[in-house]
Order: structure tokens, then sequence, then C-alpha cells
């Protein structure tokens, strides 16, 4: 079954009035997180799988973001991307071992292990290189530690615990589901330890990558599903996609960051097009696909009612 | 002038009352007859969960006047940030006192999530900043830092954590944290600080207090200790050029007559396991040291542990929290919180169990009989 993410614009616009003529009635029960929260319910009634919530050094915080959405929802799945150094793992943990309890379990982690030496110095933290996944794999183990043992104790180069672990009613919840992402050696080596999906670029070496993980993660005992993160802009027929989004577009298009996407690549065309194309990725063995299209609200209720159906449809030829 | 009332929230489940301790409101104990579990329905998942009794509890509070509810945190409680964020939008003006230890953050990024919080709830935050009790209880946390080294990194915390919002960009060198450059974005920077409410009675304690605090919180003592612990901080604030604020936490069993308080007290006593008293000493806090003192008389009754008029400290027997609470009738407990007023408290953090019905009792029938 494919799985559609969402990412939500948590980049700040600026404050928008009503000017002077309507009666603005709004005072404080609406704030600026509103249009957010309302996307997410969007996502969730258009019947999306979930919504990636991403880590932005100059946007909203993205735990709270997704702690209001999960409360908001009932189906959604909600990922959170985070920059490991936030928080010790036996914190984070905590804090998410409350949103899966409060959620029937739709957390998900997206831990972000990229961004330039400057913005990560600006965050307190100046690991740099190989390091940087040591101390991401140091913090899944540990958080994975205490949320299924007790006692744990660990003792690793970043972190330590002793005899740790949660207790009853904090005990038996599912860990967060797991994405990550990168081609390098030591993403991958991170993924086959620590991922249940890893998610490539739309122009990655998918077959090379997938063959690549399958041998590693098989070492560990375990399965990685693939996943692809890009942008779509997909409308009721090819020449009005392409109009949208600029004559030269071709169905594979880099062009999404003058659309103002943070992912540059990904695919314009009808529904079917998009549909046929994610097709090719589900049968290169794709399962996942973190997508961005902007206005994220009005989008949302595209994908469901359009690009869904269209999806749908692929999946039944495939399968018969 | 005007006091600023705040309730609490259980993050661990509630009782039903003072008389029998078992946490039969959320999923810390068995589920039993008589339990309240949202979660389950005829011993079923229902898609409901405990957040729903806190949002209950908060609202209750709220209604009832409360100008917002501590959350805390310990190793087997829910989280407040995650509670807390999941709760912001279905509250109006209740505020969010959430319970950390600061070492357990990144500075910068605590911030963002603050500020974000601030712009989720219109600038309901207000944190609690405890610098943990040491003992298994810290090594469990990851934290091997000792008792004035983490005082020393909660002030580091606070100052970058302040320094990225509002002194930006903010850069920082120390023994725990180091930043370049570090800035809230325009629109979370825009938000207001939160109010700083500090705990810890040692002098690193205080001294920290002194430099960053709004409000030293103290569990409530015997009123000439806490004049004693208030006049040190002040003496030591009047050295760093801060002034402070007072807060105290204290449980409250108020009735309509003093009689059925103590009898409620009694109840509870007598089904409780007194050895309790003598146990709990693995930590390296100074607070509940300076509790156990307040209680060095033999016990022999329940009447033994009112160490002054109104002030019982066995509520450590009755429910997990701190020891001294005020019983007695609604006037009488009225009267005591007048006179912690006097001595300068400007802000209570009470308490009640049952927290959903006590946060509408005493609310309705002892707030309004202050005089502040």
């Amino acid at each position: 079954m494919t799985e559609l993410l969402l990412r939500l614009p948590t980049r700040h616009g600026p404050p928008t009035g009503l000017g002077p003529v309507p009666r603005d009635v709004r005072a404080d029960h609406y704030g600026p997180l509103e249009r957010l929260f309302q996307t997410g319910r969007a996502a969730e009634t258009a019947g999306l799988g979930g919504v990636l919530v991403p880590h932005d050094p100059l946007g909203e915080e993205s735990w709270t973001v997704a702690a209001g959405l999960l409360r908001h929802s009932r189906h959604l799945r909600v990922v959170a991307e985070f920059h490991p150094g936030f928080a010790t793992p036996v914190y984070a943990a905590k804090m998410a071992v409350t949103l899966q309890r409060f959620s029937a379990q739709r957390l998900g982690w997206r831990p972000a292990l990229d961004g330039d030496a400057a913005e990560h110095a600006a965050q307190g933290d100046f690991l740099s290189g190989p390091d940087r996944y040591r101390r991401a794999d140091e913090f899944l183990t540990a958080a994975k530690g205490v949320w299924t043992r007790r006692p744990f104790s660990f003792e690793g180069r970043f972190y330590r615990v002793l005899e740790g672990g949660f207790d009853a009613p904090l005990t038996g919840w599912a860990f967060p589901r797991v994405y990550l992402s990168g081609t390098g050696e030591e993403a991958l080596e991170l993924s086959a330890r620590h991922a249940d999906v890893h998610l490539l670029g739309p122009a990655d070496d998918i077959k090379a990558v997938r063959a690549e993980l399958a041998g590693r993660s098989a070492r560990w005992g375990r399965d990685v599903e693939l996943g692809v993160e890009l942008s779509v802009l997909a409308r009721d027929d090819t020449a009005e996609a392409r109009a949208d989004a600029g004559s030269d577009a071709g169905p594979h298009w880099e062009g999404f960051a003058g659309l103002g996407h943070t992912l540059p690549s990904g695919l314009v065309g009808s529904y079917d097009d998009v549909a046929a194309l994610f097709d090719d990725y589900a049968r290169r063995g794709v399962r996942t696909f973190s997508v961005e299209a902007l206005p994220a609200l009005p989008e949302a209720y595209r994908l469901g009612e359009r690009l869904l159906p269209a999806l749908a449809e692929q999946e039944q030829a495939r399968v018969r | 002038m005007s006091v600023d009332f705040y309730w609490r929230i259980g993050m661990h489940g509630d009782q039903r009352s003072l008389r029998e301790r078992a946490e039969s409101r959320g999923d810390w104990a068995p589920h039993v007859a008589g339990s309240i579990t949202p979660a389950l329905r005829g011993g079923a998942p229902d898609g409901y969960a405990y957040i729903e009794h806190m949002a209950d509890v908060a609202r209750a509070a709220e209604s009832a006047g409360f100008y917002g509810g501590l959350m805390p945190s310990f190793p087997f409680t829910d989280d407040p940030w995650a509670a807390a964020a999941m709760l912001a939008r279905e509250t109006r003006t209740f505020r969010f006192m959430v319970a950390f230890q600061p070492g357990f953050l990144n500075p910068v990024h605590a911030a963002r999530m603050a500020a974000t919080l601030q712009r989720a709830s219109h600038g309901r935050v207000v944190y609690n900043v405890i610098t943990g009790g040491g003992g298994p209880a810290q090594l469990w946390w990851g934290d091997e830092v000792a008792h004035d080294d983490r005082y020393a990194r909660t002030q580091e915390f606070l100052r970058v954590h302040r320094g990225v919002w509002q002194e930006r960009p903010f850069d920082f060198d120390g023994r725990f944290y180091r930043v370049e450059g570090g800035a809230l974005p325009d629109a979370l920077a825009a938000q207001e600080f939160p109010e700083v409410y500090f705990s810890g009675s040692s002098p690193a304690a205080i001294d920290a207090a002194g430099r960053h605090a709004d409000y030293y919180l103290s569990w409530l003592e015997p009123f000439g200790a806490l004049a004693e612990k208030f006049a040190a901080v002040r003496a030591h604030s009047a050295a760093t050029g801060r002034t402070h604020r007072f807060a105290v936490r204290a449980e409250v069993v108020a009735r309509a007559t003093e009689e059925a308080a103590w009898a409620e007290v009694r109840r509870g006593f007598e089904a409780a396991d007194t050895a309790a008293l003598r146990a709990g000493r693995s930590g390296d806090s100074v607070g509940a040291a300076r509790s156990r003192a307040f209680l060095g008389g033999p016990v022999n009754g329940y009447r033994d542990l009112e160490v002054a008029p109104n002030v019982w400290g066995g509520f450590g027997l009755l429910r997990g929290g701190p020891a001294f609470g005020l019983v007695g009738s609604y006037q009488q407990v009225a009267e005591r919180l007048d006179e912690l007023i006097a001595l300068g408290v400007d802000s209570f953090i009470l308490a009640g169990v049952p927290h959903l019905e006590e946060a509408h009792r005493v609310g309705e029938e002892v707030l309004p009989l202050l005089r502040g």
C-alpha cells in the first residue's frame, strides 16, 4: 500500500490583516498557527496518509506543530523532522511516547542530518562529518533502548544512560516510524540499522540504493522500505500543469524552487501522468511518497480528490 | 495587588480521593471496575487517551478561575512539553507551566520550541525550571552532572535561551554550551519570553534564581522557615540587582468545616504506610531534606504531622508529590493563604486530589474568601 505524505509549510509568512473594511472579530481566537493546523485537517479529511513537519531553523518548531496536528486528527501520520541535537535521546523518547500514547501511535521521526556548518553553529552544534551519523546512531539506539528495555544502560561517545528505561504505562507503544535519507555510505548504514523508510530524491539511483540497503539491513536482521521525496504539480491536463509550472517544464522538472518549493525536483503533469510516474517508482520498490505541493491546503484536497484515485487505478492495473 | 493562582495537572494519573492511594484515573494501574481510563470502553480501546482527562482538568481549572496549571515531569510521568502542545488549542486562558530540566534540551532548539508554543497558545507558556533531584533518577535521564554543576548548567542554558531570543544574533562560549550567531527568526522572537519559575533550596539554586528567575518557587514549609528562605533570596537578589517575586506550591484539603477537612486527612493517613515517612532519600535535593527535617519528631497520629496550625506535612503518604499542604475549613485555608501573601507570596500553585473536582471546589469556595 502506498503511503502519501504531504510536506507542510512551516516558514512564517508576513501577518495578514483584513484591511479597513471588514469587521475583524477574530481577536485572540485565531493565532498564527491556525492556517497550519487547518492544512493538517485538510490532509486528514482528504484522506492523505500523513504529513511531514520539516525541521527549519527559520520556521515553526516541528515537535510543537506535530503535537497540535496529532491532537486535531484521528488518522493522519505526523512525521516530525528534527535535529538529533535538539534534546537528549531519553528526553526525545519521553516526548515521543507521550505523543504516541495520545495519538494512537501516529507519530513518525525524521532525524535531519543535513545543513551547513554555520546553521549548525547557530544551533549550538559543532559536530561535523561522520560524527553526525555516529551521534544519530547513538541517539536512535539509546532512544529505542529506553523505549523497549528496562533496565537499559548505555555508554557511548555522546550519551550515557544508567539503569534507564520506561515503566508502564509508557511501555508497549510502537516506536515512532523512522524516516531517514541520504546516499552516502554512512547514511545508508544508519538507515540499515534504524530506518523504517529510507527516502530518496527523484533522480537517485533507486535500484542501486535498494540493493545496497537490502544487503546492509539484512546484516541487522531488518527490512527497510523505500520512499521518494519530491515536489508535485498535477492538474486536470498536461498542458495546464505545464502552464502553471512554466512552459519549459517536462514531466521531470528541476524548477520547483522558482515556485517557492523547498524541494527543487519533482513531477509535472496531469493526474494520470503523475500517477503513472508514481507507478514507475512503485514498480522499483518505492512505497512512500513524501510530497511537496503548494499552496499546501488546497493542494491537500487536490491530491486527495484527484491524485489518490488515479494512483488507485494504477495500482489495480499493476496488481492485475 | 493581584495574585496568580495556578492549579496542577496530574501527569501521572490521579486518585479518586486521598483516602486510598490508588491511581484509578488514567492507565497507571490495572483497569478495574470504576477506573476512569479514557482509552478503554468495555475493556476495548476506544480512540481516547489519558490526555482527555488532562484536558478536562485544564478546563475545570480554567473555568474555576485559575490562571494556569503546573505540569510536572518525572521519569514515570507523561511529558509536559508534548502534552501542553497538544492542549494549547483547546483551552483559552489556561497557562501551561511546563516543568523541565534544562540539561535535557539544547537551549537554542528549546527557544524555538517554546516560541512556537507561544504562537500556538497566544503566549500561555510558563517555565518551571527544575534542576533535578540527583540520585538514580538523574542517571535514568542520562545525566551525570553533579548538583552544583547542574545549577551552573541551568544558568548557562537560560543565558543562551534568552540570548537567542532577545539579543539576536547571540554568541556564547561556556562550559556546557557554545553558540555562534544563534537567533530565533523574527516571528518567533516577537513572542514574549515565558515567565520563569525557579525551584531549588540550595545556595547554588538561590544564586541561579537570583540571576534568572521571575519567581522564586518553593514548596510549602512552616511559614517561619519560608520567611527565612525568602529573606535569603531577597538578600542575594539585592546583590545582583534583580527584584524577585515569590511563589509557593501547596496541597489543599479544604472543606466546609475544619472537622470535615481533618477527617479526610485522617482516613488517608490511617490507610497509608507510614514507613514511607522515613524513605526516599536517594537524591541530592536540598528542598526534600528540609521537608524531612521539619518532620523530625515521633509520629503517633496524623496530627503529629501538623507542624503549624493548618500546615500538615504528611501529604507524601497520601499521594505522590511534596510533603506539605494546608488542611482546614474554607475560611482557615483562605486565612493561611492570606498570611502567605503577607509574607510576600505573589503566586501559588495549589493542588487537591482529585484534581478535577477539587479545582472547582477550591476555585469556588476558597479563592473568593481571600482578602489579599
